[in-house]
C-alpha cells in the first residue's frame, strides 16, 4: 500500500507548476451533473479471456456562484447640461454553472474619485436601471426598465445588458464629472420573473454529498460591503459634462483721423476706430445659435459708406491679444441704426469667431 | 507530509473483491494548487467533495491480482466522461483514441476531422478513450496502479 501511495503522490508532485486551465470552461458542466468514470479490464488467465466487472466512480459536480459585472465601452459617458436620460453601460454575465437570479442597486458617489480619474462633483436627479434591449450603450425608447430592479432567471453563460439612467442637472459646468456604481447580488432562480429568490450563500459547515454551493467573485473597493465570495459583484461609471463655456471680448484699433491719415492716426473726431467682437467657446461642446449684438453711443457713427460689416470671421492668437482677422461674411443686414447684431449660428468646442466692423467718432 | 498520508490512508478503501481473479478500482481526487508555509505552491490532491468546472482531476486506477493465476493480456480500457477534458498521462504505455476507441495512439500522431472536413492535429480535450495495454503479465498478488489527469468542463 505504502508503494502506491507514494506513487500517487509522485503523480502529484509532477504537476505542481501546471496551471488551471479554468478560464477554458466558462460555466462549465451544469451544477448536479454526476460524472462517471467507468473503466473497463481485460486479460487471460491460460487461454481464458476474462472481460472483468467494469469499476466505477461517481462525482457530482457542485453549484459555483460566479456573476461579473463589468462598466461597457471604456470610457466616461459624455453629457450635456440639462439631458435627459444620460446612461452608463455595464454588462452582467453568469459565469456560475447554474442559472440565477440577480438584484440589482444602482448608487451615486458622494465626493471622491470616478471611474475614470475624475472626481465626482454631482449627483443625477434620480438613477433608474434599464435593460439595454439592443446593447448599443445608450438609452433608447426601446429599452425596458428593469422591473424591481430584477434580473430574472440568466442562464450559465449568458449575459444582459444593462443602462443606469438619469438626467443631468442644468446647474453643471463643463468637465464636472458624476460617479455611479452598479452592484448586483446572486439570488436563488425561482422560474418566476414576480419572484425573487433568497440571497445564494455558501454552503455552511462540512462538505456534503449533493450539490453544495460554492460563491466566486471579485472584491470591489469602490463599493462598501463588496467583499471577495460573497454573491456580489459591482462595477463603477461616470459621467463627464461636457457644455460650451463662452466668453466675449471686444477690442478696437484706430484706422485713421482726417488730419495724420493711416500714420499714426489719432482719436479725434472723424477718426475710424475698427471694433472686432470676439466669442471664445473653450468648452468641449459647441455653442448653438450664437447671437452678437452691440449698441454703438451716440458719439460713434456707423462706417457704412467705406466698411461693411464682416461676420463670422477667423481670430489669430488667444483673445484678446490677437488679430481679427478680415475674413468674415460681409453682411449688410447685420447693421440696423446704432446697433451691430447678428446671429453667427453655431461655435465649435474650442473655436473662435469674429464679427468686424469700423465706426467713426462724432 | 505525513498529514497528507493519514489522509491518503483515509481515502484509499479496501479492494472490493470482484468477479474474476484481478480486482479493479476507479477513485478520482480534486488536484488543488496550495501555498505551503514558505510559500511555495505545491499540488494536494484531495477528496471530491467541492467539484466545480475547471478542477483539476485525478483519476486513480488501481488492479490486483487476487486469482491464483498469473493474468496475461491485461488491457485497462478508460472511456472518459463526457464532462471531462483529458489533460495528460504520464505513462508511455498508455495509448489515447480520439474517436470512440476505433484508432489508437500518442495524441502527437492522433488527427481530428473539423465539421469542414479538414483535419487538424488532436488537442488533449478531444481524447474519448484512455487504454493500458499492460505487456507484462500480472503475477499472482501482482498489483499496479495507472493513472490520468482531467478538468471538469
Amino acid at each position: 500500500m505504502n508503494a502506491l501511495l507514494k506513487k500517487v503522490l509522485l503523480i502529484s508532485g509532477a504537476v505542481a507548476g501546471m496551471s488551471t486551465a479554468s478560464s477554458a470552461y466558462a460555466a462549465g458542466t451544469a451544477a448536479g451533473t454526476s460524472i462517471t468514470n467507468t473503466v473497463n479490464v481485460s486479460y487471460q488467465v491460460g487461454a481464458t479471456t476474462i472481460n472483468a466487472t467494469p469499476a466505477n466512480n461517481t462525482i457530482i459536480v457542485d453549484r459555483r456562484i460566479a456573476l461579473t459585472l463589468t462598466e461597457t465601452g471604456a470610457a466616461t459617458t459624455s453629457v450635456a447640461l440639462g439631458q435627459a436620460n444620460a446612461a452608463t453601460s455595464f454588462t452582467l454575465t453568469n459565469n456560475s454553472n447554474a442559472t440565477v437570479d440577480v438584484l440589482m442597486t444602482a448608487a451615486q458617489l458622494a465626493g471622491g474619485t470616478a471611474a475614470h480619474g475624475g472626481t465626482d462633483a454631482f449627483d443625477l436627479a434620480s438613477t433608474t436601471i434599464y435593460v439595454d434591449v439592443n446593447s448599443d450603450g445608450v438609452w433608447d425608447a426601446g429599452d425596458t426598465l428593469l422591473a424591481s430592479n430584477y434580473v430574472n432567471d440568466l442562464a450559465p453563460d449568458a449575459s444582459i445588458r444593462l443602462l443606469v439612467v438619469g438626467n443631468i442637472p442644468t446647474s453643471v459646468t463643463n468637465g464636472q464629472v458624476a460617479g455611479v456604481t452598479l452592484s448586483g447580488q446572486a439570488r436563488e432562480s425561482t422560474g418566476t420573473a414576480a419572484a425573487n429568490g433568497a440571497a445564494i450563500t455558501t454552503t455552511a459547515g462540512a462538505n456534503t454529498a449533493g450539490v453544495d454551493t460554492v460563491l466566486f467573485d471579485s472584491a470591489f473597493a469602490g463599493v462598501a460591503g463588496d467583499a471577495a465570495n460573497d454573491g456580489r459583484v459591482s462595477d463603477d461609471d461616470d459621467y463627464t459634462v461636457s457644455a460650451p463655456t463662452v466668453t466675449v471680448f471686444k477690442t478696437s484699433r484706430i484706422i485713421s483721423d482726417p488730419v495724420n491719415g493711416t500714420t499714426n492716426p489719432k482719436m479725434i473726431p472723424g477718426a475710424v476706430v475698427e471694433y472686432c467682437l470676439i466669442v471664445v467657446n473653450s468648452g468641449t461642446a459647441a455653442a448653438n445659435n450664437v447671437t452678437l449684438s452691440d449698441t454703438l453711443p451716440a458719439t460713434l457713427a456707423y462706417t457704412s459708406a467705406n466698411y461693411v460689416v464682416r461676420v463670422n470671421g477667423t481670430y489669430t492668437g488667444t483673445a484678446p491679444t490677437g488679430t481679427c482677422n478680415a475674413d468674415g461674411t460681409s453682411t449688410p443686414a447685420a447693421q440696423s441704426g446704432q446697433t451691430i447684431s447678428s446671429n453667427i449660428g453655431t461655435v465649435a468646442a474650442a473655436a473662435t469667431r469674429t464679427i468686424l466692423f469700423q465706426a467713426t467718432i462724432q | 507530509m505525513r498529514a497528507l498520508l493519514v489522509l491518503f490512508a483515509l481515502l484509499l478503501p479496501a479492494f472490493a473483491q470482484a468477479e474474476g481473479s484481478v480486482s479493479l478500482e476507479s477513485r478520482v481526487f480534486v488536484e488543488r494548487i496550495v501555498k505551503n508555509a514558505d510559500g511555495q505552491r505545491k499540488a494536494i490532491l484531495q477528496k471530491p467533495e467541492i467539484v466545480t468546472p475547471g478542477d483539476q482531476l485525478v483519476f486513480v486506477l488501481a488492479y490486483i491480482n487476487k486469482g491464483t493465476k498469473s493474468a496475461q493480456k491485461f488491457v485497462v480500457t478508460n472511456p472518459l466522461p463526457q464532462a471531462v477534458a483529458f489533460q495528460d498521462v504520464r505513462d508511455d504505455r498508455a495509448q489515447l483514441s480520439v474517436d470512440g476507441g476505433k484508432t489508437w495512439g500518442r495524441l502527437a500522431t492522433l488527427k481530428v476531422r473539423e465539421t469542414d472536413a479538414k483535419w487538424r492535429s488532436a488537442r488533449p480535450e478531444d481524447v474519448t478513450h484512455i487504454r493500458w495495454p499492460i505487456e507484462q503479465p500480472i503475477p499472482v498478488g501482482g498489483s499496479g496502479q495507472l493513472s490520468f489527469r482531467g478538468i471538469v468542463r
